[in-house]
């Protein structure tokens, strides 16, 4: 079995090797077989992440490690917090000195050596958060790209689309395993483009390449405060390394310096940033997660993102990258914790986007946007169970991401399904009835929605149940508990409305009369079996993963070895979870999921004119046409922030064009003006030009003489 | 040696005779033949002073130097008519006023004055020589298309 580093290494390069291959090869040797390289490449990683699992799993358990990797046993952490291995592969860049030692920290002893020497390293770390996350990535990525074979089959950019796969798999496992703020930095913006990439694959569609542009510069918002709060990181904590690094001198290990989250620091909380600081260092970060996961302010770029090829919505915009976000947070959990601001902030957010989400997803009439304001509502929920800042909330939250990317994937590629029979139309209003005509994809959708909107047993209902377990608890303890309380309720709200739009977009696909749109033509019939293949494995996660890792409590144990969530685990002791507490939000929830799914059976599985009826009814409030205009956050973004910037950009263009290049024009009118005097000279006689001659060269003798 | 400097004073003056009706002529006149024939002038009173000089300094540097002139002369003889051939099939004038494509962009093209009131329309008159041997039988047609000189 080979052991940890060759696996963590194995695990991005493999997806690179792929991609730098397929981008070479595919347009003139590969063709139709450029999915090869990729496929395999990517399967390859998902069984290194297993094993890497597997091997991690196996440290844990037998603690009597090799002494050089226990060094942290020797320094200041009499015993390590957690689990973490970290792979120096070579160093990058290294100013030393970079920066002074502030003096009013002077007094501050636990200075290391190597405080202010900017570097950084190509570390690779690995710890159960990371290994978790990689398994998650490599699995999707490998059912979505053996969907997208039978997906993309006959597209002119076939090569292209697996070639930025395989980038996007490389640089997601990258952006998880970096151990450093940089690279964490350059992968997230390396995942931000291959975004931008497939979200404009079909560039020649204008809604297509504009959808790419907008989700591109809705990020640089995000990540210009992702940048300040690094840059705010590196001067508070003179470096930008998660890990303390340590050097072996003459038989002793000394430390050299201590990471952000590093577990000198973390055996000494005293050591983290505090006040506003803390909050300022954490709501920086979050503005980056923010537009990296569409929350609340910047949300406006992922249901536009849907203009991408299904496998891609699958994959990046509801699996893997934009839960990005979600995994920074948690991996900086202990910044966040430092600050019951940042935390209250994390939570409100999370909350309005989780509603904000689900009551736009109600009136959608596009499938794949249905799923899209949904993956923005379960990002919010996942944002509210790690603001909770214990234990139990981050691991919610991250059970939630899992069960999450796979229904959501499921979904996503079940969406794929029915549009590559529909002939690329995804309009609910255009068809319906389908469940005869595509037996597969209804009955894996139907698991999906129910583990959508969690209903029991299925895998979001475990993870849902969670997070409002976590809620629950965070309540009845004091500081802000009454922002948690109204959380909790909003999220058990949202749980109907979850249900509503669920089983709306269900019926409205799969029952009611049959129709199907003319662009369909032949292709009206069950996908091909790469394409059913992956959507049944996933249906087996979406039914399965959830009970299983509830009930052996595997997930839980396993990431709480992460150090920087052990660190919560040792920091505050977790709320006793009482039994009844558990069985009455459990129970509550369900009666939510019920009532929910009651309201969307009796709109929409009969006849419809109820629905129709109820949306003219809210209509006399503008209610409908709100959630139908997406609460017009484009228009009002349009007018707010595009307008008076186009409007700058148009004054700064009569600037330019009049004043600046006034300026520069006159500089050259000057000699322009002064040689149009000597213009009448070269008048093109021969003999003007030789008597000029002769009276220079009389003017010269002249000289020459008197 | 007043004998010696005499000598060299003749053959300078003649030297600076040839080149200054050269000079005249090329500037004053606007047949390009002319203008050639003016050209060749002056080189030749250049050539006279150097063969002058090197008489008097007792080197027969100069006389060399004149013998190349004469013969790159030549050529240039060669290569200036057969350019003035050209242009003259081309346009059918020797003016060389009537190139002016030399000049300036975007600057007026120059125009010969009107010939004064007496010459009126009358052509002008060819120069009277001397009639010797025969006169070459030219149809009148052929020579209407050659302009004043």
């Amino acid at each position: 079995m080979p052991d940890i580093r060759t696996l963590l290494i194995l695990i991005p390069a493999l997806p690179l090797a792929a991609s730098l291959t397929t981008a070479l090869l595919g347009p003139r040797l590969l063709r139709t077989r450029s999915h090869l390289p990729a496929v395999a490449a990517i399967a390859l990683s998902f069984l290194a992440s297993v094993l890497l699992v597997f091997q991690v799993q196996r440290a844990i358990d037998q603690p009597a490690a090799p002494a050089a990797e226990h060094r942290a046993g020797q320094g200041r952490a009499a015993q390590p917090i957690g689990f973490e291995r970290v792979y120096t592969l070579w160093s990058w860049a290294q100013v030393d000195q970079a920066m002074p030692w502030p003096d009013q920290n002077a007094a501050d002893t636990y200075q290391p050596a190597s405080w202010g020497n900017f570097r950084i390293d190509i570390a690779l770390r690995v710890d159960p958060l990371t290994a978790a996350m990689l398994v998650i990535v490599t699995c999707i990525s490998t059912l979505v790209a053996v969907y997208s074979i039978g997906y993309m089959h006959d597209d002119p950019g076939y090569w292209r689309f697996f070639s930025y796969i395989s980038l996007f798999v490389f640089s997601m496992t990258m952006l998880v395993a970096s151990s450093n703020f940089v690279l964490l930095y350059v992968f997230w913006e390396l995942v931000g483009l291959c975004s931008y990439l497939l979200i404009g694959f079909w560039f020649e569609k204008p809604a297509a390449a504009a959808a790419g542009k907008k989700a591109f510069l809705v990020n640089r918002i995000g990540d210009f405060g992702f940048a300040l709060g690094v840059f705010l990181l590196w001067t508070t904590y003179g470096t930008l390394d998660f890990h303390d690094t340590w050097i072996h001198f003459h038989h002793t290990w000394i430390q050299t310096s201590i990471g952000v989250l590093g577990q000198t620091r973390l055996a000494h909380p005293e050591m983290f940033a505090s006040g506003g600081l803390a909050t300022a260092i954490a709501l920086l970060l979050m503005l980056g997660a923010c537009g990296k996961s569409a929350q609340f302010p910047l949300h406006v770029w992922l249901p536009d993102a849907m203009e991408g090829p299904t496998p891609v919505s699958a994959l990046i915009h509801a699996a893997t990258m934009v839960t990005a976000g979600v995994y920074m947070v948690a991996r900086c959990m202990p910044l966040f914790a430092a600050s019951q601001t940042a935390l209250v902030v994390v939570g409100t957010l999370g909350g309005i986007t989780a509603l904000l989400g689900a009551i736009t997803a109600i009136t959608q009439t596009d499938l794949k946007r249905i799923l899209a304001y949904s993956t923005i509502s379960h990002l919010g929920y996942m944002f509210v169970g790690l603001s909770v800042g214990t234990l139990a909330g981050v691991v919610a939250g991250m059970f939630h991401l899992m069960t999450h990317a796979f229904f959501k994937s499921l979904l996503f590629l079940g969406a794929g399904s029915v549009m590559h029979a529909m002939g690329g139309v995804i309009d609910t209003r255009q068809f319906g009835g389908l469940r005869r005509r595509m037996p597969i994809t209804h009955w894996t959708f139907l698991i999906g929605c129910l583990a959508m909107a969690g209903v029991f047993p299925f895998a979001g209902f475990w993870s849902k149940d969670a997070i409002l377990l976590a809620l629950h608890q965070r309540a009845s303890l004091g500081g802000g508990a009454a922002v948690y309380q109204g959380l909790y309720l909003s999220v058990m709200l949202g749980v109907v409305l979850l249900a509503v739009y669920t089983f709306r977009a269900f019926f409205l696909t799969f029952y009611g009369p049959e129709r199907i749109p003319p662009e369909a033509g032949h292709h009206a019939h069950e996908s091909p079996i790469t394409m059913t293949g992956p959507l049944m494995l996933l249906a087996c996660g979406a039914f399965g993963l959830g009970a299983y890792f509830e009930w052996t409590h595997g997930f839980e144990h396993f990431l709480a070895a992460t150090p920087s969530l052990a660190y919560l685990g040792q920091r505050a002791a977790e709320p006793a979870g009482e039994a009844g507490a558990h069985w009455g939000v459990a129970v509550l929830s369900t009666v939510m999921v019920v009532i929910g799914l009651a309201i969307a059976a009796v709109l929409y599985l009969g006849s419809r004119e109820q629905a129709r009826r109820l949306a003219r009814l809210m209509n006399v409030f503008g209610l409908y046409s709100l959630s139908y205009g997406k609460f017009f956050f484009d228009e009002i973004y349009q007018a707010l922030i595009i307008a008076p910037l186009v409007g700058l950009a148009r004054l700064c263009a009569w600037f330019d064009q009049w004043l600046i290049d006034g300026l520069v024009d006159a500089g050259g009118a000057l000699p322009k003006w002064l040689g149009g005097g000597f213009r009448p000279a070269q008048n093109g006689l021969v003999q003007f030009y030789a008597l000029a001659m002769v009276l220079g060269l009389l003017v010269l003798m002249g000289a020459l003489v008197f | 040696m007043p004998y010696e400097v005499a000598l060299l004073n003749n053959y300078l003056l003649v030297g600076a005779a040839l080149f200054g009706i050269g000079l005249v002529g090329f500037v004053s006149r606007r047949n390009l033949i002319v203008m050639f024939l003016s050209a060749e002038m002056m080189l030749q009173g250049v050539s006279l002073s150097l063969v002058a000089w090197g008489r008097f300094h007792n080197d027969f540097g100069g006389q060399l130097l004149v013998l190349f002139i004469i013969a790159v002369a030549a050529c240039e003889a060669a290569v200036a008519l057969a350019m003035i051939t050209m242009l003259f099939r081309r346009s059918g004038k020797l003016d060389a006023a009537h190139w002016q494509t030399l000049r300036e962009a975007n600057q007026p093209r120059f125009h010969e004055e009107p010939l004064p009131e007496e010459f009126g329309d009358q052509p002008l008159p060819w120069p009277r020589l001397t009639p010797a041997g025969i006169q070459p039988d030219v149809p009148r047609e052929k020579i209407d298309y050659r302009p004043k000189v």
